[in-house]
């Protein structure tokens, strides 16, 4: 069989993302981002995501279509990311996928985003990944997950129980006022600061914790002290505020991370999610897993944070192995499970 | 003669009808007010079966958002697939459109306790939709007609074609500046 032409819509967030892919081939990657009509109000509005999704839409469909230089009627089957994410913003890729599957008569597979975020590494390393360690840390989630294959079992080993590692560096950098989105911000201003300057504190790495919930995370802890920090020092130095916070989120994702490697056997991780664009991050996870002997696997920055590339991949894959489709009819989940990897 | 799919997830019905030269060939609902998502893929597969369709008519509300927009995306992609046309029109035009009074205002459930409404006279709308609470709309003494839904055959008789969704309201949301 020759390699399906996928077309893959995600709008989870704030992202409207259309990605074209022939099999393991990227051949668009189209990303309208509303990020700057949030920025005022320190994250995303939902009805505002909602609205620039159905404006974007059209436009990014036919941007997508002509990088690609394909035509909609050579696709072979439409992907759309079903969940989790905002209801609505999601809804709007669900209904232009839909319209384009029926419109076409194409096949649809309603997949999970943040399978979709791991399955994103298939378009740049030929390997075959599994089984893997996954760590998908963004704006909305934070998860240890274990990959026994992409298309269909996913087993979630951890989670964060408060914030997720994204919205943490979001709500620092509001606090120190360097804007929104926070990752980007603070990874620059780190650069410049020391991150052994202030011990902030590594949440749920207890022996307790250790014992009954090691590849959870908990970041809240670690923003209120911060936050108590940055009161109780006026004379604060910004850029080591920023470099040992950031410090603290790296050194627990990659403490557990690599915990889960090494109890599960699994000597290969993929790091995925917004966050895995943050420098330290990389860094030291490349470090780490040098160490401890595991093959580490990160996409490009561009491929890390939400696109269509990501569900056009996952699409691929599915198609690819012979899975069945998704109902034409099917609604939006905005809490979706990963252990779900589509809906059918 | 022009084949014609007509959409409408506007009020919590998904309407979805399939209409030749005025002539309804097919057409089909499901109600609730969260059931747009799932409802219209499956009723719009059914309805074209066999089909070629020459353009899209959609309404373009005003209605509670999420529906709305589920509607518009689903009509804007289903005519770029089938390289056809896709018009927007007026929702509570296709509504007024089976009421025979001389005089009268339609209203559809806009949450929050208000209404999205229109006054008609002589089968003309008399200015634009607007959003408010229902005692403003009764306070303008006329026939309200609350429990329509829109009338696809009318629908698509609409004339003019709107680009964007009749939202009517902003929003939600304060800037950090400006919280207390």
């Amino acid at each position: 069989m020759s390699e399906p032409l996928i077309l893959g819509i995600e709008t989870s967030c704030d992202e409207t993302a259309v990605g074209i892919v022939r099999g393991r081939t990227l051949l668009a990657n189209v990303i309208a981002s509303s990020v700057e009509e949030h920025a005022r109000f320190g994250g995303v509005v939902p009805e505002i995501a909602s609205r620039a999704h159905l404006e974007a839409m059209q436009p990014t469909i036919k941007k997508a279509l002509r990088d690609a230089n394909v035509s909609l009627k050579d696709i072979d089957a439409i992907a759309v990311t079903a969940g989790p994410g905002l209801v609505g913003a999601l809804l709007v890729g669900v209904g232009s996928a839909a319209g384009l599957a029926i419109g076409l008569d194409k096949p649809i597979y309603a997949v999970n985003h943040l399978a979709a975020h791991v399955s994103v590494d298939y378009l740049t390393h030929d390997q075959s990944l599994e089984p893997t360690i996954a760590l998908l840390v963004s704006g909305g989630h934070s998860s240890l997950l274990q990959v026994n294959d992409i298309t269909s079992s996913i087993v979630k080993l951890g989670q964060t129980i408060d914030d997720a590692a994204g919205e943490a560096f979001d709500k620092i950098a509001r606090i120190m006022k360097l804007g929104f989105p926070g990752g980007p911000a603070i990874d620059a201003m780190a650069k410049e600061g020391s991150a052994s300057a202030i011990d902030f504190p590594r949440g749920l790495t207890t022996s307790n914790d250790w014992q009954t919930r090691p590849y959870d995370f908990s970041f809240s802890g670690l923003k209120t002290a911060v936050a108590r920090y940055l009161e109780s020092t006026p004379d604060y130095v910004r850029a080591d505020v920023a470099a040992s916070f950031q410090e603290s989120i790296v050194d627990v994702l990659m403490l557990k991370t690599i915990a889960a490697c090494k109890a599960s056997g699994i000597d290969s991780l993929v790091i995925a999610g917004g966050v895995a664009a943050n420098s330290r991050l990389r860094a030291v996870a490349q470090a780490r897993c040098e160490k401890a002997g595991i093959h580490l696997r990160i996409p490009s920055p561009a491929l890390c944070t939400d696109n269509g590339a990501m569900v056009a991949s996952l699409g691929a894959l599915m198609a690819s192995a012979g899975r069945t489709p998704s109902p034409v009819a099917f609604d939006a989940q905005s809490s979706l499970p990963v252990t779900t990897v589509s809906l059918t | 003669m022009t084949i014609t799919l007509a959409i409408d997830t506007s009020t919590s019905r998904t309407c979805v009808a399939v209409i030749k030269g005025g002539e309804i060939l097919w057409s089909a609902h499901r109600d609730g007010a969260t059931e747009h998502g799932p409802a219209l893929p499956s009723l719009v597969q059914e309805g074209v079966k066999g089909l070629v369709i020459d353009e899209v008519v959609v309404g373009m509300g005003p209605g509670p958002f999420t529906g709305l927009r589920v509607g518009i995306a689903f009509a804007q992609s289903f005519a770029l697939a089938r390289e056809i046309s896709v018009r927007g029109v007026c929702s509570l035009d296709a509504i007024a459109a089976q009421v025979s009074d001389k005089d009268f205002i339609v209203t559809v459930d806009a949450r929050r306790k208000e209404v999205y409404w229109a006054r008609y006279k002589d089968g003309i709308r008399v200015g634009e939709p607007a959003v408010s609470f229902p005692a403003d709309v009764q306070a303008q003494g006329v026939i309200i007609h609350a429990d329509l839904y829109p009338e696809m055959n009318a629908l698509v008789a609409l004339t003019g074609n709107i680009s964007e969704p009749i939202y009517l309201r902003r929003p939600d949301a304060v800037a950090t500046a400006d919280r207390s």
